[in-house]
């Protein structure tokens, strides 16, 4: 007997999307890993670790490190102050949190360049004491701050919000302080969120394009991040470099989106209970 | 599963006592809270409006009319007017699919509708490269039959399509999966056909979900600048975008133009986050707290 | 020695969740707060640990003499269980019971092997040493509840507090708890306060059971004193079931509207009529399942229904049919007033 769905267009609805998803993200996703295929291994490894590949890989990954930890703590920071405390203006800067989903990344990357510059607004308090921002891998390190500063915010939020007023009651009627239930009661509870959103935040950053090429000096081996790299070896028309790299960015994409998963995983595991 | 949406229900207020921290600890924390913000958002948002008129109104005006910005301001809306209808209709689609129904493999899904999000912009551009460009899959044919992908109007609206993919099916999937089916159900038993289901049933419960991925999709592809900057050429006045336009003229030393075009793209962000918060609003008057809207 | 709250006023709003609550629990003595929602019984449980503070000045609590009336909670030394549990999800069970123990201050803290042992004798007087390594997911609800009275009793709690411990199990769950606590709290002696709005669980625990209705004390005696004698038609109405009759009275010259109540076990069914204090009635329904029956009736002078309880022999050598007229003899009547509704 034929098996029918009480609800109708499975199959016209399943058939468009995977025709919809091959079409736009899968084939050309495939065409990365198909050219690097026709590569040799001398080609591959000569375009992904020459010395200005390596510096990039460095810094690329250094800066996005440290930037996703500034977000980890102040966006804790933030998250917490948003949910916990009533002030004036505090609807705004809710909003605001979003500006860096919103913004368009060149848009951000002039502004920051110019408001960093060692004439700039924030630049210049940083001047006398020699230390330059705008132009430097400390520029970089802002643009990226800036970059990922929703994702540990907005990961932690909703599960601050929906934090058990009981449980801190009870670590008070046990006997602990503020401070203690915060330590050993809900930051180890806001783990799983914290690492998510610190894994969102890193992955952006990585791949970060549009803000940093404008606050950076670009100065191969010395300021280039990897997308910058793979855009200059795009515009030699050396499309086996940049495709070599690409495939290494994507490859750690993609073991990110798979740890990003994992994590919502076991989260949601650890909130599924009364 | 997914990477979290942006959307979430409003909180509520603590009650004071055991668990709420003395008060100057609150300023305190407060007062970090704003500094942080207030150097890496507000400042730079500031700067854009101001560093437009920095050459006073006569050049900002003279900027925005200038032919070229014109014509990048066309096109962007031109991009954004294809690329957003397109990507709603699949996240719908989509999201009927995977919210309405069972079926092996799902969470495969669900991942690769995600990607394009975890991709660099550049990569993406590359892609369309390497598949559209003269020496890609489709060069040669694409050359025979004098049809100009890359570097050209095309190529950039595929690149926008890859980056803004997954927005409207994001935030519709956790939605419509939090739905359920039972609605839909109910309303064929009562003889609706699919369609009818799908309006008068489906799309009312999803509609702010709905306008919250829209607004987030054309965000974001009025803005790109990584993919699109790959596949454009540059080409002025013929495949230069708002943000291509924005470097042309930063570039250029025009860093007061620059900034002209940029106030209009940060006044787009301003919009946006404000719409966003009001949907926020209605949604969670639709749902109320307690109930979680996304993963 | 004793555990005393005196002159408690709390509002919540407009709402006045407890006005001028006095009480005293002696020491060791378990004591039940009974009340239906909204009576300001689990805000009572609340300001004694430090959770609510009351809104007037002349509040006091007092544990043994010691005035904590503005102590925060994590002073006080008073256990509460929470009814959701409130069990730490990230910490196994043997680390919920000795958290109390780990966050004493450095000078106070006992050392690692004494809190090892603590927690393994608490895991022995609650009977869950094979739990010990066990997350809260991976328990029953009333294995979590146990778990939740050990780590409350880790910290040695000068006052026990209990907020509805047993309102989120199951009914055979809840029964065994019942027992168990009761066991429990005569090996250890801990004064305890539980809050409960179900009354058969705090008139066959409790050594002494308060009743709560709209932010005050009712009356508060051992189970028997209230069941038997209660001071309020509310109370009365309230415990068990309770027949109630239209009985205007005339005090002097006025005529005051009354209700009588009669327990459905005080009622005797006969077929003759016996003495002055007999009605008649007519039945309605027999219903004899269960350990004993229960008839429905209708009185035919007011037309008034109610039921009567007879024992399964009294049902046997009776049988009432349906539709039968009879008689029926009051006893143990009490007549309360109607100045309040219930």
């Amino acid at each position: 007997m034929k098996k029918f769905d009480v609800l109708p267009g499975f199959k016209l609805t399943l058939g468009c999307t995977l025709f919809y998803l091959g079409l736009i993200v899968l084939i050309p996703l495939a065409a990365t890993f198909g050219k690097t295929a026709s590569l040799s291994w001398e080609q591959f490894w000569h375009a992904v670790a020459s010395p200005a590949a390596l510096a990039a890989f460095r810094l690329s990954f250094g800066v996005s490190f440290f930037a996703a930890l500034v977000n980890l703590v102040f966006g804790l920071l933030v998250a917490w102050v948003l949910v916990r405390y009533q002030f004036w203006g505090r609807r705004l800067m809710d909003a605001l949190v979003d500006l860096p989903f919103a913004l368009p990344t060149a848009v951000a990357g002039i502004s920051l360049a110019a408001v960093y510059a060692q004439n700039g607004w924030v630049g210049r308090w940083f001047a006398p004491f020699g230390i330059k921002i705008s132009y430097t891998s400390l520029g970089i390190f802002v643009a990226l701050t800036f970059i990922g500063l929703p994702f540990v915010v907005r990961t932690v939020q909703p599960v601050l919000e929906e934090f058990d007023v009981e449980i801190e009651e009870a670590a008070a009627t046990l006997g602990a302080n503020r401070w203690k239930t915060f330590w050993r009661v809900i930051l180890p509870m806001v783990m799983p969120a914290l690492l998510t959103g610190f894994a969102l935040a890193f992955a952006r950053a990585l791949g970060e394009y549009g803000s940093v090429v404008f606050i950076s000096s670009n100065i191969p081996m010395k300021s280039q991040i990897v997308p910058l790299l793979i855009m200059n070896k795009l515009n030699q028309f050396d499309y086996a470099g940049a495709t070599a790299l690409a495939v290494v960015m994507l490859v750690i994409s993609f073991l990110f989106l798979f740890a990003i998963n994992y994590l919502q995983w076991r989260s949601s595991r650890h909130r599924a209970q009364p | 599963m997914q990477a979290p949406s942006t959307f979430h229900a409003p909180r509520h207020v603590r009650r004071c006592g055991p668990t709420t921290e003395p008060l100057f600890v609150r300023w305190l924390l407060i007062a970090a809270a704003l500094v942080f913000l207030g150097l890496f958002l507000v400042v730079p948002l500031v700067a854009v409006f101001v560093g437009a008129f920095a050459k006073g109104a006569g050049h900002y005006f003279h900027t925005l009319s200038d032919p070229m910005t014109v014509s990048a301001i066309k096109l962007t809306l031109l991009t954004a007017a294809i690329v957003v209808p397109l990507n709603c209709v699949f996240g719908v689609v989509a999201a009927w699919a995977i919210a309405k129904f069972d079926f092996p493999f799902k969470n495969i899904l669900t991942t690769l509708i995600d990607l394009p999000f975890s991709v660099s912009p550049v990569i993406a551009g590359l892609i369309y490269v390497l598949v559209f460009g003269a020496q890609g899959w489709f060069g040669p044919w694409l050359i025979a039959h004098n049809i100009r992908i890359i570097y050209a109007v095309p190529g950039i609206v595929l690149a926008t399509l890859f980056v803004t993919f997954p927005f409207v099916a994001r935030e519709l999937i956790p939605l419509m999966q939090a739905q359920g089916r039972t609605e839909e159900e109910a309303a064929r038993v009562l003889g609706a056909s699919g369609w009818q289901t799908f309006w008068r049933v489906t799309l009312p419960n999803i509609k702010w979900g709905l306008l919250y991925g829209v607004i987030l999709c054309n965000a974001r592809a009025m803005g790109e600048f990584g993919a699109v900057s790959v596949v454009s050429g540059h080409i002025q006045g013929v495949t230069d975008t708002m943000p291509l336009h924005i470097e042309v003229l930063y570039q250029g030393y025009d860093s007061a133009g620059a900034f002209a075009v940029a106030s209009l793209l940060a006044f787009l962000a301003l919009v946006t986050i404000a719409l966003k918060a009001w949907v926020e609003g209605k949604g969670a008057a639709l749902h109320p707290p307690g109930e979680k809207i996304s993963t | 020695m004793s555990v005393e709250v005196r002159n408690i006023t709390k509002k919540f709003g407009k709402f006045a969740a407890l006005d001028d609550v006095s009480l005293k629990i002696n020491s060791g003595e378990l004591i039940a707060l009974l009340g239906p929602s909204g009576s300001g019984k689990t805000t009572l449980l609340r300001i004694i640990a430090g959770l609510e503070f009351p809104d007037n000045a002349g509040a006091q609590v007092l544990f043994y003499g010691e005035d904590v009336t503005g102590a925060p909670a994590h002073k006080r030394r008073a256990g509460f269980a929470f009814q959701h549990y409130a069990l730490f999800r990230h910490l196994d069970v043997f680390e919920n019971i000795a958290f109390g123990l780990r966050v004493r201050p450095f000078l106070t803290r006992p050392r690692e092997s004494e809190i090892r042992e603590r927690v393994e004798k608490l895991l022995k007087l609650v009977q869950l040493e094979s739990l010990a390594k066990r997350f809260p997911s991976q328990i029953s609800g009333g294995q979590r509840q146990r778990v939740a009275l050990a780590r409350a009793l880790a910290v040695e709690p000068r006052v026990l507090l209990l907020d509805e411990p047993f309102g989120a199990l199951d009914a055979k769950v809840r029964k065994d708890l019942r027992q168990w606590l009761r066991q429990l709290h005569r090996e250890i002696h801990v004064t305890t306060l539980f809050v409960t709005h179900d009354q058969e669980e705090a008139l066959e625990v409790a050594d002494r059971v308060a009743i709560l209705r709209g932010g005050r004390i009712e009356q508060i005696g051992t189970p028997a004193e209230i069941y038997d004698h209660p001071a309020t038609r509310f109370v009365h109405d309230f415990l068990g079931n309770v027949n109630s009759f239209a009985a205007p009275r005339t005090v002097g010259e006025q005529s005051v509207s009354s209700t009588a109540f009669v327990r459905p076990h005080d009622i005797r069914v006969v077929r003759e009529l016996a003495g002055e204090a007999t009605l008649k009635a007519r039945v309605k329904r027999c219903n004899a399942v269960g350990p004993v029956a229960n008839l429905e009736l209708e009185r035919l002078d007011t037309g008034e229904p109610f039921t009567v309880q007879l024992s399964k022999e009294q049902f046997r050598e009776l049988r009432p049919q349906p539709g039968e007229e009879v008689f029926v003899e009051l006893q143990n009547v009490k007549i309360f007033p109607d100045d309040y509704s219930i």
